[in-house]
């Protein structure tokens, strides 16, 4: 009788899942679907991965970096070095300082045909360091302490570093705005707050061509559905193909693949499908031929477990390493992931040229259960009748937090919590919505045990933010810094110190090295796997790069091609 | 209740005249609980619903006894047969096996000792004496279990029956983390009942008592009470519930009892329900309390010098059950419902805990490559509410008198 | 009447204004404001940056003095700049109010439309065949999780036989359109948002009616009214619809309350683009601005139909009668 129903059941299911045959695309429009929100496309202000997305579509910045890693010039006619002695280190009031020379690419232009100047980035300097306007991150614009203009050359200018950093060079959100039309609203709003964010153009006049120096103008929006490109005749370089971009926003994961299949969008970004919807649908694909790509590229997304080292039971050191050698990441990785994404053996990830995976430096934890059981054995943590661990008649538990509702990661968590129990260790789980995590269990130290989640950095991005013993949150330091295992070592402290102020490159890798030595040897983190980004594309869709970092493959958005 | 004993009275006296038969049957009939059955049992529907959910109470309940017997664990993950279709059979992965086999040579190191030497000698394993029963656990399992018959061991029989577990049947197919979906939707079901029913119980006491309050006292009591009330049904439930996830219950001292980590989102899940839908019994209560307050027999009852706690008590409840069982049969339905929509939003219950809820959830993004996850809880889900929504109607018809159908 | 319109009215703002600040509380209470999420996301931001910010949105005030300051900004009819968008609440809300309305405002007069005549007839005929499926219709509409159902229709209707887009609100990026076509390809959108919403109002609408009919068809009056010898017609419908009709008020005006508030679950899944999803956002991301407007929608929709109800039980019942 079940054997029957179940058979029906199936028959029926298998039938409405037949997908009919689509077309493929052409050059004359392409249409994307995102599952995150996007905000106003003001690139002084914005904050939403989804809008950083776009606006590669739309504005372009003196350098960027590479799907290959490489920081390479783009408005800017070349990347100004010490070597080549178009920067270099000046000493002004006992402090050592850097002066860069920039000049613009000729025919940058704005979208009205105006050319892309110096004053443009004054401008924005000018608004983003404005006291009444809300820009998150002040310093990379602070950094920057002066720009002054060539008197001959309108597109050559002089920044001035406020300190002699090795990395001044790395200005990707350093965005220009068209002083033309921004300059006025400015002066106008400058004294109320927050009065330049309400009455930018950005805001009032979006789809004003003048406002963007890409390959692609927006010619509509509307916020929380779309937006719409064209592409900008007066763009510096090649003319894109596609002659039409609709990026649509369907928040819910499984509509947003319900709408690739029924054709009404034609890629998924990346800022889209879940990772397991993703593995099913590219089996998917391959057996019935669907005329779609997917594709997985290694990130720059570090995930990873942040122990509380207050925590009485993992204050030592012998439990947080039995808790590493008790995983086993490899097989994770492989039944979960079928090794589309990549084992992380600490914080540096594998597309960095910091990288090292050498046994001489670090320290590597290959999945023991006998390693740990003996670890924790030493620790004074002996196997009880239950199955479980337990010291002076307390149990080996610990509180095991994340994100709720991200797929992913409740799947990770629920897969380690069974391995551990399987070495005597009692974990429990108590997810929280993001912004309970983010905003105060996390940010104000509250979380107990072990934390998931995940850090986005970029290659050769100074890991000071998370391991500095100055960066644990407190209520005397506002709770910023991210340090929230709470690691304070004196001679990474010190390391990090050196490492911004070092200019050669073997040198800063090997204070990174040493960081990472200890990283490893102490392991304040459990470091899990770098995860993987994924997209869908038409199959026909022709140099289509996916960069695996926050400069998104929308930044060479004029080579795609659907012919 | 008086007047009543006197009809009663009046019938003994004629029925002096009646046969004995006739008496017999008179007296069948009497019973208030027969009739209600009665006209209950008319209902078809409603006494399909009530065994569906008869049915469901007893998985509930015996679901550790359906565990035990079916030998399946709903937290055991096998991760090399994820997403397994219904009706397949597979085998446990070896950090089980590997844990089981220890397991056993802890428990039974003499026999473990002799099955290892024999082992040895018959060459059917080619490693250390240590490793001999690791090495044949990693094996394919009937080619396990058939070298270990061949031993002719009799201590080898608790091995075989360790042996034979690695071998697993799994009905509705494995879930995304090759968990047996079948004794998840087991469990689950006494999550989601468990909630469901808690949740109508206990939010029908509160609105009962409210109800009650501001219908029999009215005034400024009524006023206040019923001004709470509309705040209530107007108040948007969302942020409450996001304020009501950053509550610590475990650190409250009087729940420290009963609330741990593993079960404090199925009590939030409790409360946040309750808080959100005593709102309507409340309304009912008071409503029916103010048709009955100006009644001949509540009159009577106060000027008899009785307490307004025994008015309340003895008079007026009596008259509200009926209306209040079938606002309760009905909160079953709603709140699991509702459960369902919170998990969906990911303010649900919290894994690996199973509740219908969060297994459909989970499950719907992939309803294109495992369309079973989502279409059973689904399902369950469906015919749950159904048949508790049949069962309120079937009691309704049952306890009012003017529906009675002769 | 007329003061018991004016003191209900004063009454349902007393409520507004409390329940405006219980809510300006809780969400204060909330874990997390913009600038906390802010640092979450980007390791780089510094406590200056914290304690700027944080002055700039005004966050360092204690709840009473923003919550004043929010009073009197609406008060000027200054409705706010919504932080997660970065445009005015206005030009925000506007658009997709108007979308939840026509949402809400088709599924729930279609529902209407079929669910009371149905629910008549089943009361008329109890315990027949069409009573019988009647039933069991509303009830699986009742019974059936709602984005479940909504999952089912994308497959079934826009997956596996494409006749109807998968979500979204209307066409985008076509030619400009006329009204007319403009009305017909947005109608083409709310097909299945439309059927997912109203077979559940469906099923809850019958039941009403028809427990409210068969409880009035039940009156002595009914069987007077047969007795005189009065056409089936008027009996039904003067003598037990209209006393049918005062269970039928309140639950109507409780769904008319939700006009404004939009369906969550209905309109993510179909990338619907209402004002549900954007209060859920608000919310969970502190948008103070956007989800205080939502609410005082929301609420004094509740109230105000709660209103209309009282005052159409007058109509209804002529025994009735307000103080």
């Amino acid at each position: 009788m079940l054997n029957k129903l179940s058979k029906g059941l199936l028959l029926v299911t298998s039938l409405s899942f037949a997908t009919p045959a689509l077309a493929a695309p052409s050059n004359a429009e392409l249409k994307i679907g995102i599952s995150q929100e996007f905000e106003t496309m003001n690139p002084l202000i914005m904050t939403m991965s989804a809008s950083a997305y776009m606006y590669r579509m739309i504005g372009r910045s003196l350098v960027v970096l590479t799907p290959e890693g490489k920081w390479v010039a783009q408005l800017a006619k070349e990347i100004p070095s010490l070597e080549k002695g178009t920067a270099k280190i000046i000493e002004e009031g006992g402090k050592k300082k850097i002066s860069a020379t920039w000049e613009i690419v000729e025919n940058a232009k704005w979208g009205d045909g105006k050319p892309v100047i110096c004053q443009d980035f004054i401008t924005s300097h000018k608004i983003a360091t404005s006291p009444t306007v809300s820009v998150g991150e002040k310093e990379q614009w602070t950094q920057v302490e002066k720009i002054e203009i060539d008197a001959k050359n309108p597109k050559k200018c002089t920044f001035k570093y406020e300190k002699a950093k090795w990395d001044f060079y790395q200005l990707a959100q350093f965005f220009p705005v068209p002083t033309h039309l921004e300059q006025a609203v400015f002066d106008k709003y400058s004294k109320q707050k927050e009065g330049y964010e309400k009455n930018s153009n950005y805001v009032r006049n979006p789809t004003n061509p003048g406002l963007y120096n890409g390959p692609y103008v927006i010619s509509e929006v509307k916020l929380g559905s779309h937006v719409a490109f064209t592409p900008n005749p007066h763009f510096y370089g090649k003319q894109p193909n596609i002659k039409k971009i609709i990026v649509k926003l369907i928040p819910n994961t499984g509509t947003l693949e319900a709408n690739l299949r029924s054709g009404t969008i034609d890629m998924i970004s990346v800022l889209g499908l879940d990772f397991d919807q993703a593995l099913a649908f590219e089996k998917k694909t391959k057996a019935e031929n669907l005329p779609y790509v997917v594709h997985f590229v290694p990130s720059v997304t570090y995930e990873h477990i942040d122990l509380k080292l207050d925590n009485p039971i993992l204050k030592d050191v012998r439990v947080r390493k039995a808790l590493l050698y008790s995983i086993n990441r490899e097989d994770l990785v492989k039944a979960l992931f079928e090794n589309k994404q990549q084992v992380a053996i600490h914080n540096v990830s594998p597309k960095d040229p910091w990288y090292t995976a050498d046994p001489k430096i670090i320290t590597l934890y290959r999945y023991s259960k006998r390693e740990a059981g003996k670890l924790l054995d030493e620790a004074g943590w002996k196997m009880g009748a239950d199955g479980y661990r337990s010291k002076d008649g307390k149990k080996l538990s610990l509180i095991f937090q994340t994100t709720a509702g991200n797929k992913t990661r409740e799947l990770v968590q629920v897969y380690l919590q069974n391995q551990w129990k399987q070495a005597g260790i009692e974990v429990l789980v108590k997810n929280e919505p993001a912004r309970v995590f983010f905003g105060d269990t996390m940010s104000k130290r509250k979380f107990e045990g072990m934390a998931l989640f995940a850090w986005v950095s970029s290659p050769e991005n100074s890991p000071r933010s998370t391991v500095y013993s100055k960066a644990i949150p407190n209520s005397s330091n506002g709770w910023s810094g991210q340090n929230f295992h709470g690691w304070s070592n004196p001679a990474v402290d010190k390391d990090l110190e050196a490492l911004d102020l070092e200019f050669n490159a073997a040198k800063r890798a090997d204070l990174v090295h040493n960081i990472l030595k200890a990283y490893t040897a102490e392991v304040p983190v459990l470091p899990l796997f770098y995860r993987s980004d994924i997209s869908v594309t038409p199959k026909n869709l022709k140099n289509y790069k996916m960069a695996g970092h926050q400069f998104y493959e929308t930044n060479n958005v004029e080579d795609w091609n659907l012919n | 209740m008086n007047s009543n004993e006197v009809a009663m009275d009046e019938l003994q006296i004629d029925t002096n005249s009646l046969s004995a038969k006739d008496r017999a049957e008179l007296e069948k009939a009497q019973p208030m609980w027969k009739m209600v059955l009665t006209q209950f049992l008319d209902h078809k529907l409603a006494v399909v619903g009530a065994v569906i959910i008869h049915l469901f109470l007893l998985i509930s309940i015996f679901a550790g006894q359906i565990r035990s017997i079916t030998g399946l664990d709903p937290d055991a993950q096998n991760v090399a047969n994820r997403y397994l279709s219904p009706m397949t059979t597979a085998q446990v992965g070896q950090d089980v096996r590997e844990t089981e086999v220890e397991r056993y040579i802890n428990a039974f190191p003499e026999s473990a000792d002799k099955i290892q030497k024999a082992l040895l000698e018959k060459g059917l394993v080619q490693v250390a004496e240590a490793d001999a029963i690791y090495d044949l656990a990693s094996r394919d399992v009937k080619e396990a279990i058939s070298s270990l018959q061949s031993l002719n061991l009799p201590e080898a029989t608790d091995l075989i029956s360790t042996f034979k577990n690695f071998e697993t049947f799994h009905l509705f197919g494995t879930d995304e983390l090759g968990r047996d979906v079948f004794i998840r939707l087991v469990y689950g079901t006494r999550v989601s009942m468990g909630v469901g029913v808690l949740v109508a119980i206990a939010s029908a006491l509160i609105g009962l008592l409210i109800g009650s309050l501001a219908g029999f006292y009215g005034g400024l009591i009524d006023t206040v009470l019923m001004r709470v009330t509309d705040a209530l049904l107007s108040l948007p439930t969302i942020p409450v519930l996001i304020v009501m996830a950053a509550i610590d219950l475990t650190k409250l001292p009087w729940l420290k009892a009963i609330v741990s980590t593993s079960n404090e989102s199925i009590f939030k899940m409790v409360i946040i329900l309750c808080l959100f839908s005593w709102m309507t019994v409340a309304r009912l209560v008071r409503g029916s309390i103010l048709s009955i307050r100006e009644r001949e027999f509540v009159l009577a009852a106060r000027t008899l010098g009785a307490k307004d706690s025994t008015i309340i008590v003895r008079h007026m409840f009596p008259n509200v059950i009926a209306p209040m069982l079938v606002s309760i049969t009905l909160g079953v339905g709603e709140s699991i419902l509702f459960e369902a929509a919170l998990s969906f939003l990911g303010l649900g219950i919290m894994p690996p805990t199973p509740s219908w809820g969060n297994m459909l959830n989970n499950a719907q993004e992939l309803i294109y490559q495992a369309p079973f996850l989502a279409i059973l809880p689904g399902i369950l889900i469906l015919l749950t509410t159904i048949s508790f929504n049949y069962l309120g109607d079937g009691l309704q018809d049952a306890i009012d008198p003017k529906a009675i159908r002769r | 009447m007329t003061a018991f319109i004016t003191r209900r009215i004063l009454q349902t703002l007393a409520v507004i204004v409390v329940l405006s600040y219980v809510f300006y509380y809780l969400m204060s209470l909330m874990p997390g404001d913009p600038v906390d999420m802010m640092v979450a996301s980007n390791p780089k931001i510094t406590a200056e940056d914290v304690a700027r910010l944080k002055s700039l949105y005004g966050l360092d005030q204690p709840t009473y003095k923003r919550y004043l300051n929010w009073v009197a900004s609406m008060s000027q009819g200054d409705l706010g700049y919504s932080r997660t968008y970065r445009v005015p609440v206005q030009e925000l809300m506007g658009p997709r109010l108007w979308n939840t309305f026509l949402l809400s405002f088709i599924s729930l007069t279609l529902s209407i439309a079929i669910a009371v005549p149905l629910g008549v007839i089943s009361a008329l005929r109890p315990g027949s065949r069409t009573d019988y499926f009647m039933n069991l219709f509303s009830f699986a509409g009742i019974s059936i999780p709602s984005f479940w159902l909504a999952i089912v229709l994308i497959i079934l209707f826009a997956v596996k036989f494409p006749l109807l887009p998968a979500g979204g609100t209307q066409t985008i990026g076509g030619e400009p359109l006329g009204f007319w076509a403009d009305l017909m390809d947005r109608s083409f959108y709310l097909v299945l948002p439309v059927l997912s919403l109203s077979i559940q109002q469906i099923g809850r609408f019958s039941r009403f009616t028809r427990s409210a009919m068969l409880e009035a068809m039940r009156n002595d009056f009914i069987r007077t009214a047969r007795a005189k010898g009065l056409s089936r017609r008027v009996v039904i419908w003067q003598h037990g619809f209209r006393n049918a009709l005062i269970p039928l008020i309140t639950i109507l005006a409780l769904s008319f309350s939700g006009l404004f508030s939009g369906a969550i679950l209905t309109e993510t899944v179909f990338a619907y683009q209402g004002v549900g999803k954007l209060v859920y956002d608000s919310i969970i991301g502190n948008d103070y601005n956007v989800a205080m407007i939502s609410l005082v929608i929301s609420v004094s929709m509740v109230l105000l139909m709660n209103l209309v109800a009282d005052i159409l039980y007058g109509f209804a019942d002529p025994r009735i009668s307000y103080q």
